[in-house]
């Protein structure tokens, strides 16, 4: 390894070497307040990093044969490395009051985001499961954290059983591409692929059952079934964590994987365009239909993201079918749907008060009659997400829009319009209720503790969750307006 | 040069973004937001006109480049500023007239409990306003021209409890509607024939791409058009504007002098390189400027609500800019703009104060005398009356009204019936104003206004009170110096404005015509030219015979009025004119009442079962899925399970 490739994996480094101290630092000393910090420091080298190794690695080296470290990637570890950030500050203060140990939260946020870091670069298939299983790894502890709570824990045994599967599957579907293609390398598929060799069922299994992995991980329908349980049952931060961190990694590797297929015959282009166009379309319907009269405010977004991802993949879809690479419009919705999906989950964290998460739509009922300043950060997630011009969510859908209008892909097209309006339902069933006044309150309804009033009245020690949703109305607002980052070259 | 040219529509934007951001602030605070934002605007505004004008060299535009907003391969709406002499006098002249309303207002609002609010949306119209002057493609322009129109409905509207308020500011918001839909129909076709909406590009173009006289460019002005008549209250979408009055006063005297109601002048103004290719378009638009200016002088003429008479008058007075614009006076229309501005947004707010010192009384026939009374009031008022009257040689008014007379004459696309009709309307006009100046001002008092605080209570906190019945806004009940310094102010550029442009045989000062002339064209002159001296004084004994005539029946002989009112063809005459012409009637009769039945008997129609069908599928669709989600972990695996099959048959079989 040369220098020059040191400085390439620069901020993947910092991550990994950030988790391993962490982890030995909390052996000797146990301290939240230590750990929390350390982690955001670390996040935000990594952050820093990027910028230095950009626009990617050199073109040789020992590195190029397991990651390749291009601007793709490196612009996904921005997200990644982002989104982590974002999590461990609302962590803080979601863990602060709680009876569990909190230290371990950052080291497993820390590692799943290399895992993801990992999988956007992967060029290799090794690389592909490393990063895949550290991802699941740290992510079915993560979900399972609250101990406290039964429902927390059978998130994560779901998780667990699941990711596995899903693991096995891929192991299975490499094994196969590298039975038909003898190239263990993501990039070196492209020379056998081209060259000719007969398509075998072999190689059509492979494709899918890898696209059935990455689409486990992206909540595709019909592999979306786990979202909304483990949405559900994890704690707030870590929700937010599989909505942004995970779906990122994985939805950056689906593109290497669409963009490799497209040299291939005929017949791999065309099943994948299709294998990818009923996900799509399924994902959209289903993820909309599902949250149509979810009561649930986790379980409503989990659903939202499947819908979100099957937007998304109507960019991915003009390179399956042979078309001009929409790379931006990919990174670009995928940047805005991880800053709206963390504010959402932000705002339910702040909430949530005395360990108790305010899942229920329910408890918004009138929120913006109690904290306005909250509920008007919400109703911009909300509108972000439902796709409202000048919230990044609009561009976002915009660009991926374009791309399909463009290739004239339009079955998707009108898909995504249809389902815009669906979607638009739900999300103001939110909004509407979080600014209905509550009717006036029988005196004994005061009496009981867990009346919804009781709950989410301001609390001077969610400074660190405010400010945070402060930053990322912000960018939800730049990015809205700016859309700068949407012509980098990928 | 000028890189802080975004700060001028900024200030006001962010002042309305903070009104509304922090509730709760003390009066004092809200006063120095408000005020302060758009005075700040409006002091950075004549900054950057000294700047700009006394730049050395030939007078160039600025354009600022803000940032691109979504930028496509074929479209890039620009979030960017268009600075030359047009879009400057237009700023200068809304900047300045703002602020002395703004001003005004926080004496005249000084009671009302809305006050935090009323000032975040008069913020939000200066800016809205100036990003309309100041875009540089006809996207943002359409940005402000919206957002000019939401805050008019939200400002008319300000005092929401009353029903009737809530009608007018709707009335207002659908009516200008219609020309907006005729406007965004206009961008569009703009769009496709030119590939951009920038709007020097299209002026570059529009000469190469369209033939003058062209079915298209006579379309594209025509839409244009119709979007300007909404916005500046033209025949035949000038209905809403009488109705505005519900506003506080001080929202009167923006939209009638600095916001509003001028963007379709300057709309047309802007697009001129449109309008030169499309001559009959703009003979309809003369046309449209004389029949509104008379229509409107004889309604204001029967007006008995102070108000309504300054509201016919405003509409009367941009038909004269109209007329400017179809004959091509693109100059003369924008200094009727200006001077127009000034005196109108006096009349507003000297009838403001005369309302509060009669205590929320607007019939002018319920006043009298106060002249005496109001002393201020009244020589402030009497200099916007002038002005409004064109008294020669002595007012602004007169000045650009002359020009737009003179022009009508000698433009090749001009007539003498355009010119006689403008004529007329300047001795109506010299009429109606001069008939609210005696009335309002002179003759007996009829009732007292209003002083101190009286039997009305609440004296302690300069306040007037509520009065039981009617929900009547609570007002002060002296008037402080912020209210008289505009007044004051005003009444000064009233008379003295003029004189950036005279005529050229009293003196050779034509420095308003010398800067717009770099992006207006002039209007191209006949061969023969009338004699400028003649037209003079004729529209110099209009306006006189006018103020003459008003003396003779409002002052010396006012039983005459009476008399001529028991006359059976005139007293209808007079019915129709004071109710605008019956064109409200009409518009209940031809799309109102139709559209209403039509809704009623539509109520059940059998196009609702295909949209409630939807929406019911969508809930079975729902209850369908949900019953997958079982939360078994065997059946979860099995749809990974089934998702691979689904794959790898779609792979195999394509």
């Amino acid at each position: 390894m040369m220098t020059r490739d040191l400085l390439a994996l620069g901020p993947m480094l910092i991550t990994a070497g950030g988790a391993v101290v962490l982890l030995l630092a909390l052996a000797v000393c146990r301290s939240h307040a230590f750990a929390s910090a350390w982690s955001v420091l670390v996040l935000a080298a990594a952050l820093a990093a990027i910028p230095m190794t950009w626009p990617g690695a050199p073109a040789s080296g020992d590195l190029l044969n397991l990651l390749a470290i291009d601007s793709w990637a490196l612009a996904f570890w921005g997200i990644i490395f982002g989104s982590a950030l974002v999590v461990c500050l609302l962590g803080f203060e979601y863990f602060r009051p709680l009876a569990v140990q909190a230290e371990e939260f950052y080291v497993l946020v820390l590692l799943s985001a290399t895992g993801a870091a990992v999988l956007a670069a992967a060029d290799h298939f090794a690389t592909v499961f490393l990063g895949l299983e550290l991802l699941s790894v740290s992510l079915f502890a993560l979900a399972a954290y609250r101990r406290d709570q039964a429902i927390s824990i059978e998130a994560g045994i779901k998780y667990l059983v699941l990711a596995g599967t899903s693991s096995a599957l891929l192991l299975f579907g490499l094994a196969l591409l590298y039975f038909h293609t003898a190239s263990l390398r993501l990039s070196g598929l492209a020379g056998p692929l081209l060259a000719g060799h007969p398509d075998t069922i072999a190689l059509y299994a492979g494709i899918a059952l890898v696209l059935v992995a990455m689409g486990f991980k992206l909540g595709l329908a019909p592999m979306h079934v786990w979202t909304p349980d483990v949405y559900q049952g994890s704690p707030a931060p870590v929700s937010a964590l599989v909505g942004s961190v995970s779906k990122a990694g994985a939805m950056a590797f689906m593109v290497r994987l669409a963009g490799v297929t497209l040299t291939g015959t005929p017949g791999v282009r065309n099943g994948v365009f299709y294998g990818l166009l009923v996900l799509a379309i399924a994902s959209m319907f289903t993820g909309n239909l599902l949250a149509l009269r979810q009561p649930n405010i986790k379980r409503l977004l989990a659903y939202s993201s499947i819908a979100h991802m099957g937007y998304c993949l109507l960019a991915v879809l003009p390179m399956a079918a042979g078309a001009a690479l929409d790379r931006q419009a990919v990174f670009y919705y995928m940047l805005a749907h991880a800053v709206s999906i963390l504010g959402a989950f932000g705002c339910v964290c702040a909430a949530s008060e005395n360990g108790r998460e305010a899942q229920h739509v329910e408890d918004y009922r009138g929120l913006a009659w109690r904290r306005p300043v909250l509920a008007g950060v919400f109703s911009l997630m909300l509108l972000s997400l439902a796709g409202i011009p000048l919230t990044a969510g609009f561009l976002g859908k915009f660009y991926v829009l374009a791309s399909g209008v463009r290739n004239a892909l339009w079955l998707p097209a009108v898909c995504l319009v249809i389902n815009s309006g669906i979607g638009l339902f739900y999300y103001l069933r939110v909004l509407g209720t979080l600014y209905q006044r509550e009717e006036a309150e029988s005196p004994d309804q005061f009496a009981t503790s867990t009346a919804p009033s009781a709950l989410l009245q301001p609390s001077p020690q969610l400074l660190l969750t405010h400010l945070t949703l402060a930053a990322l109305v912000v960018l939800l607002i730049y990015f809205g307006l700016m859309p700068a980052l949407a012509s980098l070259p990928m | 040069m000028l890189d802080w040219l975004w700060v001028i529509p900024a200030l006001p934007l962010a002042g309305f973004v903070l009104l509304v951001g922090l509730r709760g602030l003390p009066r004092p605070v809200i006063a120095l937001i408000g005020v302060g934002s758009v005075g700040a605007s409006a002091a950075l505004a004549l900054l950057a006109a000294v700047r700009y004008l006394s730049a050395a060299g030939p007078v160039v535009p600025i354009r600022q480049v803000l940032w691109t907003w979504l930028p496509l391969t074929s479209f890039h709406p620009t979030i960017g500023l268009h600075l030359d002499p047009l879009s400057l006098l237009m700023m200068v002249v809304v900047t300045f007239v703002a602020f002395w309303i703004h001003l005004y207002s926080t004496g005249y609002m000084a009671c009302d409990g809305g006050y935090g609010r009323f000032f975040a949306y008069m913020n939000l119209f200066v800016g809205a306003m100036l990003v309309l002057v100041l875009a540089d493609n006809l996207l943002l322009l359409y940005l402000g021209w919206e957002g000019v129109g939401l805050c008019s409905y939200l400002l008319i509207g300000f005092w929401y409890t009353d029903p009737a308020n809530g009608r007018a500011a709707m009335k207002a918001f659908i009516v200008t509607r219609v020309g907006d839909a005729a406007l965004a129909v206009g961008l569009l076709l703009l769009y496709w024939h030119f590939g951009t909406l920038d709007i020097q590009s299209i002026a570059l173009q529009a000469p190469h791409v369209w033939v003058s006289g062209s079915g298209l460019a006579i379309a594209a002005a025509a839409l244009l058009l119709g979007g300007a008549v909404g916005k500046s209250a033209q025949l035949p979408l000038q209905t809403w504007l009488p109705d505005a009055m519900a506003g506080p006063t001080p929202v009167s005297a923006l939209i009638h002098a600095a916001t509003m109601v001028t963007a379709g002048v300057y709309l047309i103004a802007r697009m001129n390189a449109i309008f030169e290719l499309a001559l009959p378009v703009g003979q309809v638009v003369a046309v449209i400027g004389a029949v509104t200016l008379l229509l409107a002088a004889c309604s204001a003429l029967t007006q008995t609500d102070i108000k309504r008479i300054l509201a016919y008058s405003t509409i009367s007075q941009i038909g004269y800019m109209f007329l400017a614009l179809g004959v091509g006076a693109y100059s003369a229309a924008m200094f009727h703009f200006m001077t127009h501005a000034f005196f109108k947004s006096l009349l507003f707010l000297a009838a403001g104060a005369i309302i509060l010192g009669m205590h929320h009384e607007q019939n002018i026939f319920k006043m009298g005398g106060l002249w005496r009374r109001m002393p201020l009031t009244f020589v402030t008022f009497l200099a916007g009356a002038l002005s409004l009257a064109a008294l020669p040689f002595v007012t602004a008014g007169f000045y650009s009204k002359d020009l737009i007379l003179y022009e009508t004459l000698a433009s090749q696309r001009g007539s003498p019936v355009l010119w006689a009709c403008g004529l007329v309307g300047a001795v109506l006009t010299a009429l109606y104003t001069f008939r609210l100046v005696f009335v309002v001002f002179f003759g007996p008092a009829r009732r007292e206004p209003q002083r101190g605080g009286s039997a009305r209570g609440t004296a302690a906190l300069g306040c007037g009170s509520f009065q039981a019945q009617k929900p009547e806004p609570p007002a002060p009940t002296h008037i402080s110096w912020t209210m008289t310094l505009p007044l004051v102010v005003l009444a000064v550029f009233a008379i003295v404005a003029g004189a950036v442009e005279l005529p050229k045989n009293v003196y050779q000062v034509t420095l308003l015509s010398d800067w717009l002339g770099v992006v207006l064209p002039a209007a191209p002159q006949r061969e023969h030219l009338p004699s400028l001296a003649k037209v003079q004084i004729i529209a110099g004994a209009a306006s006189l015979a006018g103020i003459v005539a008003a003396w003779l029946l409002y002052r010396r002989f006012p039983s005459a009025v009476r008399v001529l009112r028991l006359v059976r063809p005139w007293r209808q005459v007079y019915r129709l004119w004071q109710g605008g012409w019956g064109f409200d009637w009409l518009y209940r009769r031809l799309v109102v009442e139709p559209f209403v039945y039509l809704a009623r008997a539509n109520r059940r129609d059998f196009i609702d079962l295909f949209y409630g069908a939807i929406g019911e599928s969508a809930k079975l669709l729902h209850a369908v899925l949900s019953w997958g989600q079982t939360g078994k972990v065997g059946w979860y695996a099995a749809c990974l399970v089934i998702g691979a099959i689904v794959l790898i048959t779609i792979l195999v079989l394509t």
